[in-house]
């Protein structure tokens, strides 16, 4: 074990962290801001309109995020239309080719989350927003939405964790986030095993620190909740 | 007093898949009113109760709030409200207390009875504070403010539920067996808070299994079975001297 490499490399490494960060968070916000819609779809009473969010979870879903992010990179450069639209200064970038891939990716699984914590709320609670004489808007803004995030903390952190690993795939694509730089540090210096060590670690305190946050919030947003349990999709 | 009811039912149906469960039940409740509806378990108190404002929608009928006439469409299986707006504006005049009480578990006591005021009807919010806290305090819950609702027990639960339908200044109050779901020793305060809107000339519709109540503080009791109106009168003639047999039988039974 060579640990000096590991000191000299540590601020390189950390570079490649930062890149991860503003992958997953930037992801993760998005693909919470598009989650919303997309689980009212699913919801809905409307057939027609429930068909277009389970079409665009069942794909997400069932491919793998890899093949999502090369669809994305390498897809987008095919078309003509694309390569003279506006667009195509972001899409050239394999650094928002990978946030449009994750966004996708979590608002399918997240919509999932925030689907199953609305169907979760007791029917009496909802009948109570309606006998006060509450419009649709109101009973999701003051009632729904209030009490499913309560409910979704522990899956929606277990969402956020999975991408935080998942965003390593952005390495695929020419991206130095942190499990790319670590190969572009190993290739330099032939110690895989203590440069993915190091990487290892800083993934770790990352999730920890995810965690932490999340232990804190659900505790102060659960407080005087009972427990509710939702079935949350499995991350394929 | 304007002899226009409060509240008037004409001819409610519903059915539940091929079961009809209403069978045609008709009700005028005036300013002041206040009427117990009894019944055996399944004979469509509650189903009735919550057709009244909408919660299950009737498959035929007709729902006249204070000479409106509700208006209705018909929609896949039984009647919707052609209306939303209309709708919403009857029910805030028109409150509801559950049987499990349905507080909004991720707000304190007072913010439970400040919601529909404040964020419904949108009164100012100092104003609204000031009522609720008067309410909770006429409910005896004055000191659990500040918690919330799983912190209390089911008497003090639904004394709060009462206090948040109060909050809206209903005219008409709809009650389904507010204290059925409550342990014997907590029946009795949840009773004493409505005897008190009784008093105050309250109108309401109490679905409900305590006789001695009912026999106290009602005007009209209606006594339904298998969905139709079996037997009805003051609570004299309904408990005194019932002329139907099955309302006997069901009085004899259960004091
Ligand atoms: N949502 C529903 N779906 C199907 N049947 C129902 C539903 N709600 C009530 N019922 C049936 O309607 C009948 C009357 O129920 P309910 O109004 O709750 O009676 P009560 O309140 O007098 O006990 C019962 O037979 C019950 O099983
Ligand atoms: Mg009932």
């Amino acid at each position: 074990m060579e640990l000096s490499v590991v000191i000299s490399y540590f601020p390189r490494l950390l570079d490649g962290a930062w890149v991860t960060l503003q992958l997953v968070i930037l992801s993760i916000v998005l693909g919470a801001i598009f989650a919303l819609p997309i689980a009212l779809a699913r919801i809905s009473s409307s057939p027609f309109v429930r068909v277009f969010p389970f079409l665009y979870i069942f794909f997400f879903r069932g491919t793998p995020l890899l093949v999502q992010i090369f669809l994305v990179y390498y897809g987008a450069s095919q078309f003509e239309v694309v390569k003279e639209s506006v667009f195509w200064p972001i899409l050239r970038e394999p650094f928002w080719c990978a946030i449009i891939a994750f966004t996708l990716n979590t608002s399918a699984y997240t919509a999932e989350i925030f689907r199953g914590a609305i169907q979760a709320i007791p029917v009496g609670e909802v009948e109570a927003c309606k006998v006060v004489g509450m419009t649709r808007f109101q009973m999701y803004r003051r009632v729904l939405l209030p009490r499913a995030f309560g409910i979704v903390l522990p899956a929606y952190g277990n969402e956020i964790i999975l991408m935080l690993k998942g965003s390593a795939l952005a390495s695929t694509i020419t991206l130095l986030d942190l499990t790319g730089m670590a190969r572009t540090i190993i290739a330099r210096t032939y110690t895989p095993i203590e440069i993915f060590m190091a990487a290892g670690v800083i993934y770790l305190v990352i999730s920890m620190v995810v965690i932490a946050i999340f232990k804190q919030v659900e505790k102060r947003q659960n407080r005087y909740l009972g427990p509710i349990v939702i079935k949350v999709p499995e991350k394929g | 007093m304007s002899k226009v009811p409060a509240l008037e039912l004409n001819d409610i149906h519903k059915t539940f898949g091929d079961v009809e469960v209403l069978k045609g039940i008709s009700l005028k409740a005036y300013d002041g009113d206040v009427i117990s509806i009894l019944g055996s378990s399944g004979s469509g108190k509650s189903t009735f109760l919550r057709c009244i404002n909408m919660l299950e929608n009737p498959t035929k009928g007709e729902i006249i709030f204070n000479g409106e006439p509700l208006s209705l469409k018909p929609g896949e299986t039984d009647l919707v409200a052609a209306n939303m707006k209309q709708l919403t504006q009857m029910r805030q005049q028109i409150g509801f207390v559950f049987q499990s009480f349905n507080l909004w578990p991720h707000m304190t006591i007072l913010e439970n009875v400040m919601e529909g005021p404040a964020n419904v009807l949108k009164r100012p919010k100092n104003e609204v504070k000031a009522y609720a806290e008067h309410l909770l305090n006429k409910v005896g819950i004055a000191d659990k403010k500040d918690m919330y609702p799983s912190q209390l027990s089911g008497g003090q639960q639904q004394r709060v539920a009462i206090a948040r339908t109060l909050a809206m200044d209903p005219q008409v109050i709809l009650f389904d067996e507010p204290t059925s779901a409550l342990d014997p020793e907590l029946v009795g305060e949840v009773l004493g808070v409505m005897r008190n809107l009784a008093d105050e000339g309250r109108t309401m519709l109490i679905v409900t299994h305590e006789m001695n109540f009912a026999r106290e503080v009602s005007s009209e009791v209606v006594f339904l079975h298998q969905g139709l109106v079996e037997e009805k009168g003051t609570p004299t003639q309904v408990f005194e001297n019932p002329q139907s047999e099955r309302c006997k039988g069901f009085l004899s039974s259960t004091f």
